[in-house]
């Protein structure tokens, strides 16, 4: 399987532009995600299909939504900005899959479905529960800590979000077109991280000049969603 | 006497018995070997039948393992905690990491005893083993990459088999889903095939069982041995049914399913399965041998009887036909066998006409030796008719000393020739009317042993030449040709000596005239003892008592009489 993901080429192309219109010590990043389909190979099963459960009416978020696009190895200093995100759960999924937020911001999570649902969590940067509560209720975490936060409901087995927590406000998840803009940052050299929770992850380092905006293509290989 | 060829009791008790073991030895192969080919069918049927029922209920234990296995990978805490422990491979720190395998550790305790898997196994989606249960749980340590799976192509039997830490497992695996079908890795529960497994097998089957892979043997029921030698034979095994031939035994095998490279086959010995069968006609075969080996004896003791009993009877009385030279007894006939019967008779008749010839021979010498002591009686008109005078007198004597007939034949005869040697004495010696002189009478004395010599080529008349030859002895010795005494006289001729002297005393003489009877018995009581032997004077005596005093005829049809 990573196998086969390997053969997927990361096409990183990182062309310099410059910013009409911009100055001064600070630029920003921008570019562009491509999710190539490449082919997993099954594990081998042959009975038993997972299971069918309810009426998950709901169309699949796009992939292209579970990417994240940060900034790595970078300190922030000064007031971290925080944010208020939520994770609806609808139709037995946690819509969107895929959150980043900076430390120290709050997720909601709101129930939507006419059943119960649960959230929990046992990764490193954040254990919880936050317990059983039906449709129209909600139940909040703070984040403290930096970290992948892997989501999970206990009274469906399926469910499962990403909550990608980070120690600066430089990330972004694409747009539907795969394109993304990081907020400004000063000059100097980057790695820019593309991130998907199951395919992986591809970086890349840009150099950013004042008044330049650098623009990033990153290529990442997923799994053949059939 | 005895016969030297073998007797024919021996020939026949021989054939009997050949015959009666070729027969049993070839109704034992035949029927062997009809047995033999029915058993290897039913033995093949027996397996054909094994691999269905193990198909069935291999089946339906695969699909309540899968069963378990679906319900047990729903567990929400072991995907979050399996899920996290992939994403924390970036994010987080290795005590995370630690405590989330040890969280699947406990959710798979929690169900690994209401499994039926010797191991139950959670592997990611890079199939590494993370965390097991179960008895054979330390056979999948975390970390360790399981190579591959097979997955079965002939049956939906099994998942696949999996070589770990040098045991086999036969696997059953679901795969652990996320929301929106993305795989985060694959629940495993695994079988060990080992003994035990193939114990249950056999039990199933019925049949031992051999499990088979890469050429190797991982598990049987049978002995560590014969294992060895079914791994020289996998490429016949491979075949998929057939026989095969183990510490000497034939047996057959079927292969019950095929998964990747690891084969499970059933086998069973032909020869064993045969073997009570065998037992039995042996058995059976051993007491009608015995039966058939009785019945043979008696019937070729009976039938040797029936051949030998009568033909030894035949040749016993033939024997004692030829001892006694009795040809003119008959031999009775058997009754056992018309065979037989017609050779006895033919016998009989052979032997009447041969004593019919002999008889006719012995007439024809008879009479011609009557013709020649006729002849010998006619050249002197006074011995006319003595030679048949004497042979009368002598039987008469015979009879009176209760002579057997026999004896009393060859005294007729031998009286008839006791004279016959004066056919060498000349005329003119015998017919002097005058007395003789000495020389004379030497050549007289010399007819008894003239007679002997004339008669001796003749075979049948050895008896009579005694008669013949000492017919002038006396008892005191002074008689001739031998001067023989008392007893060494044999009795026939003692008889003729005094029935010659009567019938000389009583005939005429040309010297004398006839004595009457008493003057003749007078003479011959007075040298009774010295010239004639006293017993035979006596049964003259009585021979002729009662008989009137006279000569001739009369006294010759008295004592015929």
């Amino acid at each position: 399987m990573h196998g086969a993901l390997s053969v997927a080429a990361l096409t990183l192309a990182v062309a310099v532009a410059v910013p009409a219109g911009q100055g001064g010590e600070s630029a920003s990043i921008s570019g562009h995600v491509k999710l190539t389909r490449t082919r997993g190979t099954p594990l081998p099963s042959n009975i038993y299909q997972p299971r069918a459960v309810g009426n998950r009416s709901a169309e699949l978020p796009p992939e292209i939504k579970s990417v994240v696009v940060y900034l790595a190895g970078v300190t922030f200093r000064g007031a971290l900005p925080v944010s208020h995100p939520a994770i609806r759960q609808e139709h037995e999924e946690f819509m969107p899959r895929v959150v980043a937020i900076t430390r120290g911001s709050t997720v909601d999570f709101p129930n939507a479905d006419m059943i119960f649902h649960n959230v929990f969590s046992l990764s490193g940067a954040a254990t919880f529960d936050l317990g059983r509560f039906p449709k129209g209720q909600s139940r909040s975490a703070t984040f403290t800590k930096a970290g992948l936060v892997k989501v999970y409901c206990h009274l469906h087995s399926h469910m499962s979000a990403s909550i990608l927590v980070l120690d600066h406000p430089y990330f972004a998840i694409p747009d539907l077109d795969g394109s993304f803009t990081l907020p400004t940052v000063p000059r100097g050299t980057y790695k820019v991280v593309g991130w998907h929770e199951r395919v992986g992850e591809r970086s890349a380092i840009v150099e950013v000049q004042a008044g330049r905006s650098a623009s990033v293509e990153l290529v990442l290989p997923v799994e053949d969603s059939r | 006497m005895l016969p030297q060829p073998p007797r024919l009791i021996v020939k026949t008790l021989a054939v009997t018995f050949v015959t009666a073991v070729l027969l049993l030895v070839v109704t034992f192969v035949v029927v062997i070997v009809i047995v033999r080919e029915q058993v290897r069918a039913s033995v093949a049927a027996n397996l054909e039948s094994s691999q269905r029922m193990f198909a069935a209920i291999e089946s339906r234990e695969r699909r309540e393992l899968q069963a378990q296995a679906a319900t047990v990978a729903e567990s929400p805490t072991l995907k979050a905690a399996l899920d996290t422990y992939a994403a924390e491979s970036r994010f987080g720190n290795e005590v995370v990491r630690e405590q989330l395998l040890n969280t699947m550790t406990r959710e798979l305790d929690k169900v690994a005893a209401r499994v039926e898997a010797d191991a139950i196994v959670v592997v990611d989606h890079d199939q590494t083993a993370l965390a097991a249960a179960g008895p054979l749980a330390d056979r999948w340590p975390p970390g360790r990459r399981v190579a591959s799976v097979e997955a079965s192509k002939i049956s939906d039997a099994f998942d696949g088999v999996v070589h770990i830490e040098n045991r086999t497992f036969s696997v059953v695996s679901v795969p652990l889903l996320l929301g929106d079908g993305t795989s985060i890795g694959a629940l495993y529960l695994a079988t060990s095939l080992d003994r035990r497994y193939a114990q249950k097998l056999a039990e199933l089957a019925r049949t031992h069982t051999v499990i088979v892979s890469n050429g190797l043997v991982v598990a049987s029921t049978l002995s560590h041995d014969t294992e060895r030698q079914v791994e020289s034979l996998v490429s016949t095994l491979s075949t998929g049914a057939g026989a095969i031939e183990l510490n000497g035994e034939s047996h057959a095998f079927r292969r019950l399913v095929q998964v990747g490279d690891t084969g499970f086959y059933a086998l069973a010995s032909i020869d064993e399965s045969a073997r009570g069968a065998t037992t039995a006609i042996m058995r059976t075969l051993v007491w009608i041998a015995i039966g058939a080996m009785s019945f043979a004896l008696l019937g070729s003791i009976w039938l040797a009887n029936l051949l030998s009993e009568p033909i030894g009877r035949l040749s016993s009385s033939l024997k004692a036909m030829a001892r006694s030279r009795d040809f003119d007894a008959r031999v009775p006939l058997t009754g056992s066998s018309r065979e037989l019967d017609a050779l006895t008779e033919t016998f009989n008749r052979l032997m009447a006409s041969v004593s019919a010839a002999e008889a006719q021979t012995e007439a024809a010498y008879t009479g011609a030796i009557r013709a020649l002591a006729a002849a010998l009686d006619a050249r002197d008109p006074y011995t006319a008719g003595h030679s048949e005078r004497v042979s009368v007198l002598s039987i008469g004597i015979g009879r009176a000393l209760n002579l057997p007939a026999d004896d009393l034949e060859v005294l007729r005869l031998g009286a008839l020739l006791h004279d016959i040697g004066k056919i060498g004495v000349p005329d003119d010696v015998l017919r002097k009317p005058s007395a003789l002189t000495a020389a004379e009478y030497d050549a007289i004395k010399q007819h008894p042993v003239l007679g002997a010599r004339i008669l001796r080529p003749i075979p049948f008349l050895s008896r009579h030449i005694p008669i013949v030859e000492l017919h002038h002895e006396r008892p005191d010795g002074r008689g001739y040709p031998h001067g023989l005494h008392g007893e060494d006289i044999p009795l026939p001729a003692r008889i003729v000596h005094v029935a010659d002297a009567y019938d000389a005393m009583t005939s005429a003489r040309a010297y004398r005239k006839a004595l009457p009877a008493s003057e003749a018995f007078r003479e011959l009581w007075r040298c009774a003892g010295t010239q004639f032997h006293a017993e035979i004077v006596g049964a003259l005596t009585t021979a002729l008592s009662g008989v009137p005093a006279a000569t001739g005829a009369p006294i010759l049809e008295a004592v015929s009489a």
